[in-house]
């Protein structure tokens, strides 16, 4: 397996996590920017720019991924 | 032997904050520099805390990146743009790599991103890239945290809601027991 197919099923794995991890009901309850930007870390595990659509610094968002139960995996 | 310096980026240092054994950094490096935009990102009383008085100590550092730094940045960060399925790198990440490269210093960091580019850009492949994955068991391995790896790996878990890869685990488990076993 080459390295770029190794990193992608690294990050396939650690989507899939994240995804069955989330609380889909309280982020579908949340305001547009800090629901689309969970939705961007779930896909992409991507705390910055997340941060960046959600508006807030990077440990604002931090706080917001655990309370939507979506862990950090890496 | 202690490891002179290292540079954190922000989603390392949020996360490691909150750990119960999270002073075994300073065990492991001379000082850790932090780049100024992680001032700008940090609000919790507990990181800012943390933070701010280890920088009173000397154990961590500002890091004021200059203008070469941010030109290698930007560099690294558009190379990781051009490779088709890999992750791009961001500015803040970019300055760390960069740091890294130029400065020698082991990079803190748990973004994917940087992991890539150090595995797969020729230019970045000397770059010391670690996670609280990779310090954790640097930490075990020169016994500086008492226990179980099992339970030190769970004890970060359940601190900062971070989830460490099943299979990358199982891999730093097994070698730990290895040496354990050798050393009895």
């Amino acid at each position: 397996m080459n390295k770029i197919n190794y990193w992608s099923m690294l990050e396939e794995e650690a989507r899939e996590i994240r995804r069955k991890s989330a609380d889909w009901k309280y982020i579908e309850s949340l305001p547009a920017r800090l629901k689309f930007a969970l939705k961007y870390y779930i896909e992409t595990g991507d705390l910055y720019v997340a941060s960046r659509i959600a508006g807030l610094t990077i440990e604002e968002f931090n706080e917001l991924r655990k309370k939507a139960g979506v862990p950090n995996v890496a | 032997m202690l490891n002179l310096f290292a540079i954190a980026d922000t989603c390392f240092l949020i996360d490691w904050s909150y750990w119960r054994y999270r002073d075994v950094l300073f065990e492991l490096f001379k000082t850790v520099f932090i780049p100024e935009n992680v001032l700008r990102e940090v609000k919790s009383e507990n990181t800012l805390d943390w933070i701010t008085s280890n920088l009173a100590k000397g154990k961590l550092a500002l890091y004021t990146e200059t203008p070469d730094i941010v030109e290698f940045a930007t560099r690294i960060m558009e190379k990781s743009r051009l490779i088709p399925g890999l992750r791009g790198v961001d500015l803040p990440e970019g300055i760390c790599l960069a740091v890294g490269k130029r400065r020698g210093y082991f990079v803190l960091t748990e973004n994917r991103g940087a992991l890539m580019a150090v595995d797969i850009l020729e230019e970045l492949s000397s770059v010391r890239v670690w996670r609280s994955l990779e310090v954790i068991v640097e930490a075990i391995k020169k016994k500086l945290i008492p226990g179980n790896p099992v339970d030190i790996f769970k004890s970060y878990e359940e601190d900062t809601k971070h989830f460490f890869p099943r299979r990358e685990l199982g891999v730093v488990i097994n070698e730990l027991r290895g040496e354990t076993r050798e050393v009895a």
